[in-house]
């Protein structure tokens, strides 16, 4: 979830706050935490993951501001665009997508500045797919003659980027500034790469890697912006403009829409006006949160939420989306809102009235019957991780089934997944040396199986085994078990690598073949460094059944 | 006191009880004389007894008497020291070393060691001819032997504390504490009591006379009727018992037991699955958009390839499919993207227990209905004091034709109370891609305080139409981690499942105390 840290001289004007007294409470209205409050910031994370207008100083000020004033209005009045972007067809495979506008009339000041760039990073980190799907460039207006035109062009080309002091290349670019190297993998394998240039062939900047030092660097001070997004998704791109350009309006600055031509006569405004709007049946609202929708006041409810056009309508309500979300896709998304505005601990918790009839799982119902049985035997649970080491089953215990392995795991120690319980229990053989003996131990859990056509399976097994213990011994636990349970038990004797030869056998309950048996051969010992004699079985549990 | 001491004896213990009551009282010593133990049979009678109440001490006092050495015994046998042999001979007009070295009286080191002594000493001189008598009286050599070897020679005892500060120096300077064999004197601190018997001894060996006791009660006492002529020998009580290692269950299963107990008390049916799921049901059947953040390969553990999990139908798979590009039939938009079949199909680890829930959507559940699920989850996270590589979470959903928000807000505030013991609760609104509204349950825990133990929401129709369901769904996740280790009395949520044995049986098993807010530690 991403976290911001903001200035509290610029956020708590900003949200119409005079204190951070109530903060943490009305945060929750927005999904958001206050995860520090320190003596001239403070930290806040934003746990909605499609509410990226939220991931910035201006938007959770916006939120807080309308929860107590209500709706404000949102890039109402631009006018027709001005100036305009030629976007060329050479982008199609490369980063197709720009959106851009112009904000003037209001003085970039130190925090305003702060803020774009926490906003630049947030969004394009997590929204933005580390700037894959959407990266965001900030110029001074002045000096930059329109139309603007983004093209693509040799990976040599050559210009001085931000915070360097030379020209270099493109390729140089990626391969030497820190910034370049973060973000090379996106451009990876394209012969060109995108360029944004001016009317007079200055060059703007490297999407989605560095801006120009000479046309692309803002300072407090400067009184006009330009500002694009570009990126290889539609909506995220259009979206994050938008969300940029109702930020700056609200520090002041007046919003100037760019045309953007794309090749073959295609045209977008942008920043683009979204106007989601869902419609929500009265009949729907109440049932779905308990309350009458009759005793409520669906617009003031909505407006708290910034929903500036509300229309009652016979017997539902249309509500349009402000223009920075586009996360209101059902109709059950405008409900939500309704709830967070009515506030959660308004709404008279009830419980529900119809009556049902509780039970465990068949399995775990077994399981316990067993468990029960073997704690009578003297034998002590043991519970390990379902993820082991391929080590742990293969080479320390010889087990002659592979287990299934993790294709991408964190470590080795965690890289396959269980097949069998015996690893684990000579695990805890080996890691209790110095516990009084004997170790009568068992373990009930899940495993995963290789089944036909390359199908897993998980399944329930029973795993025993006495350290300091012999043939007989385990033999005897695994026979009163069965007794107890009116099962018919035989072994046949059968050679596994895991067990002394002649000491092994399988386990037949019923007439079945289902399990394992047998004296733990001493150089498996060897290798789990037990320096006592084991003797174990294990079998599924769901043979164990009557 | 006096009712729990037992009053059997040990023979021992009555030999001495027998002595004492006879001469009332008496020395160590003489104790030891009477009764003919040796010294470690008297001192155990006698701790035991002491322990026991049954005898006291009247006095105890501290001597330190003087003995001879084995260099000492035979200077006592030739009838002089080295010293005053010494002093004899100078004063004789022998002044040379190599002279006197040929008296075979004591060897050259010894009177080597004699004249250094009596130098440093001052009795003795260097002069201009060789050794001269420059104190005729012999300083402290003479008193250390009228002192010293004349009494102990007459069979008398030394004292130190009787002894001149000169002599006693000279003595102790002559006894070293180790090597005593070889030296000239020995030193011996002895500690002498004089003890009596006391009522408690009294009353246990009138018991005791005349009566044979049984320790052990064996069959053959039993059989041959030998109880009824003796007595049985009182054991110590109030001894701690020797440890021994019983069957038992695993806390952390009894912990878990006692969730899934609670939950069926509140009419849920259990749910069981698969540890390894296809994306789709893990992830697509939950609404989440296959771009979504946490769908990244950082997040989930992928099987081996090849390795697949039964694959959903397509109808199902294109209805989903649907709810995802474009809302389908769910009366939403959709999340507008092209849905990949391929990735639906590839096998995780489950990496959240909702894949269950989603399951049982997808397998006509009762309606009205409540299900939970105590599912094993596999996350990407490095293993440390607050992360496993798989951990258990405990889901649910509520199925029913009424059901609403104002319904999982109870249920969630019954979770509070009945598994977290909260005295506090509250609801804060929150964000999950399959559950809209979507609601966090922070409780006050009578122990760790606030916080947020677990999240739930109403499934999103987007999740519920693709499986057919028409009624309102509850969905709901609990945390209980933190909780389990506070019940179990650990810090360390990797004891949970640890191998060492020792540790394990060092956890207490108190089951009816591991819900409802219970401190163990």
């Amino acid at each position: 979830m991403p976290k911001i840290e903001i200035p509290l001289a610029d956020f708590l004007p900003l949200a119409g706050l005079e204190n951070t007294d109530d903060l943490e409470k009305l945060l929750e209205s927005l999904k958001a935490e206050l995860d520090g409050l320190y003596e001239k910031t403070v930290k806040i994370e934003l746990n909605d993951t499609n509410r990226p207008d939220l991931w910035t100083a201006e938007g959770v000020a916006r939120g807080l501001r309308c929860w107590k004033n209500g709706a404000e209005s949102h890039l109402d009045s631009l006018k027709a665009p001005e100036v305009h972007i030629d976007v060329h067809s050479n982008l199609k495979d490369i980063r197709p997508f720009i959106a851009a506008f112009t904000a003037t009339g209001w003085k970039v000041d130190e925090d305003g500045l702060e803020s774009l760039i926490t906003a630049q990073e947030k969004i394009t980190a997590g929204f933005g797919k580390e700037r894959k799907t959407a990266a965001i460039g900030f110029y001074p207006l002045e000096g930059i003659s329109f139309p603007v035109r983004y093209e693509t062009t040799s990976t040599e080309t050559s210009f001085q980027p931000l915070g360097e002091e030379t020209e270099m290349t493109l390729a140089e670019i990626l391969e030497k500034t820190e910034t370049g190297m973060k973000y090379a993998d996106i451009l990876k394998g394209f012969k060109e790469y995108p360029i944004l240039k001016d009317r007079s062939g200055a060059i703007l900047s490297f999407p989605p890697v560095l801006n120009s030092h000479i046309t692309g660097k803002v300072t407090p001070g400067d009184s006009g912006l330009f500002c694009e997004v570009t990126g290889t998704d539609w909506h995220t791109v259009n979206l994050t403009a938008t969300i940029l350009a109702c930020n700056l309006e609200d520090r002041g600055a007046v919003i100037s829409p760019v045309e953007i031509r794309y090749p073959h006569g295609e045209v977008t405004v942008t920043p683009v006006i979204y106007r989601d709007t869902l419609t929500a049946s009265f009949k729907d609202i109440s049932r779905m949160i308990g309350i009458d929708v009759k005793e409520l006041d669906l617009e003031v409810l909505l407006s708290k939420m910034d929903y500036g056009e509300i229309e009652m309508g016979e017997d539902s309500v249309t509500a349009v989306m402000p223009p920075y979300r586009r996360d209101g896709i059902h109709p059950r998304d405008l409900m939500e809102d309704i709830v967070i505005a009515i506030g959660l601990g308004n709404m008279g918790p009830i419980l529900p009235s119809e009556y049902t009839v509780g039970s465990a799982a068949p399995v775990e119902i077994l399981a316990r019957s067993v468990k029960a049985l073997l704690v009578g035997a003297g034998c002590e649970e043991i519970m390990r991780p379902i993820l082991t080491s391929f080590e742990k089953i293969s080479t320390l215990t010889r087990t002659p089934e592979l287990p299934i392995r993790i294709s991408n795991p964190m470590t080795a120690e965690y890289g396959v997944v269980s097949n069998t319980l015996l690893p684990a229990l000579l695990e805890v053989e080996s890691s209790s040396g110095h516990a009084a003996f004997p170790h009568r131990l068992f373990t009930v859990g899940e495993i995963l199986c290789r089944r036909d056509n390359s199908l897993c399976e998980t399944q329930m097994n029973l795993a025993v085994s006495i350290g300091d213990g012999d043939f007989g011994e385990i033999h005897s636990i695994l026979g009163i078990i069965c007794h107890l349970r009116g099962l018919e038990l035989s072994l046949k004797a059968l050679d596994d690598p895991r067990f002394i030869p002649g000491r092994s056998a399988a386990v037949v309950i019923n007439g079945g073949e289902v399990g394992i048996l047998g004296e733990f051969h001493p150089g498996v010992l060897e290798t789990w460094g037990i320096t006592v004699p084991v003797a174990g079985f294990e079998l599924p549990l769901e043979s164990l059944r009557v | 006191m006096s009712e729990t001491v037992s009053k059997d004896l040990h023979p021992l213990e009555k030999t001495l009880l027998k002595w004492l009551a006879e001469h009332g009282s008496g020395s160590d010593m003489e104790a030891m004389a009477g009764t003919g133990m040796d010294e470690g049979s008297y001192r155990r009678a006698l701790q035991w007894l002491l322990s026991r109440n049954m005898a006291s001490i009247i006095s105890s006092s501290k001597t330190v008497t003087v003995e001879l050495g084995a260099v000492g015994t035979v200077y006592a046998e030739k009838g002089i020291t080295p010293e005053l042999a010494l002093i004899e001979l100078v004063r004789s007009g022998v002044a040379l070393l190599p002279e006197i070295q040929k008296n075979e009286l004591f060897d050259r080191a010894q009177w080597g060691s004699a004249m250094g002594a009596l130098l440093k000493s001052g009795v003795l001189k260097k002069g201009p001819d060789g050794l001269a008598l420059n104190d005729p009286s012999g300083g402290v050599f003479p008193a250390v032997w009228s002192g010293v070897y004349s009494v102990l020679g007459e069979g008398g005892t030394v004292h130190l504390s009787q002894l001149k500060e000169s002599v006693v120096a000279e003595v102790s300077s002559r006894a070293p504490k180790r090597g005593r064999s070889r030296a000239e004197f020995v030193i011996n601190e002895t500690t002498s009591s004089v003890i009596e018997i006391a009522p408690l001894g009294t009353e246990a060996l009138e018991a005791a006379r005349g009566k044979s006791t049984i320790g052990i009660l064996t069959r053959e006492i039993l059989a041959s009727g030998e109880w009824k002529n003796g007595s049985f020998r009182r054991y110590q009580v109030d001894i701690p018992p020797s440890r021994i290692h019983i069957g038992r269950f695993h806390p952390y299963a009894l912990f878990l037991d006692s969730v899934r107990d609670k939950l069926q008390a509140m009419g849920f049916q259990e749910m069981k699955g698969s540890l390894a799921e296809s994306e789709f049901w893990n992830n697509d059947a939950l609404f989440m958009p296959q771009f979504h953040p946490a769908r990244d390969i950082h997040d989930a553990y992928y099987l081996e390839d090849g390795i697949k999990v039964a694959p959903p139908s397509r109808d199902l798979g294109d209805k989903v499919r649907s709810a995802h590009e474009n809302g389908g039939n769910t009366g939403g938009r959709g999340w507008e993207y092209n849905f990949e079949w391929e990735r639906s199909l590839k096998a995780i680890m489950r990496s959240q227990g909702t894949a269950l829930s989603a399951r049982t959507l997808g397998s006509d559940p009762d309606i009205p209905g409540k299900y939970f699920g105590i599912a094993k989850c596999f996350r990407y996270d490095q293993v440390d004091a607050t992360h496993l590589p798989d951990f258990f979470q405990v889901e649910g959903i509520v199925l029913g034709e009424d059901i609403n928000m104002r319904h999982l807000l109870g249920l969630l505030k019954l979770f509070a109370t009945e598994v977290a013991g909260a005295t506090e609760y509250k609801f804060v609104p929150a964000y999950f891609p399959f559950t809209e509204p979507s609601v966090e349950l922070h409780v006050k825990h009578p122990v760790l305080g606030w916080f947020e133990m677990g999240g739930a929401g109403l499934f999103r129709r987007e999740v519920c139409e693709p499986m057919g369901i028409d009624v309102p769904v509850i969905a709901w996740g609990l945390g209980l981690d933190r909780m389990a280790l506070l019940a179990l009395g650990l810090s360390d949520i990797r004891d949970l499942l640890n191998p060492d044995l020792a540790k394990l049986r060092e956890m207490r098993s108190t089951p009816e105390k591991l819900l409802g807010g219970g401190d163990n530690a």
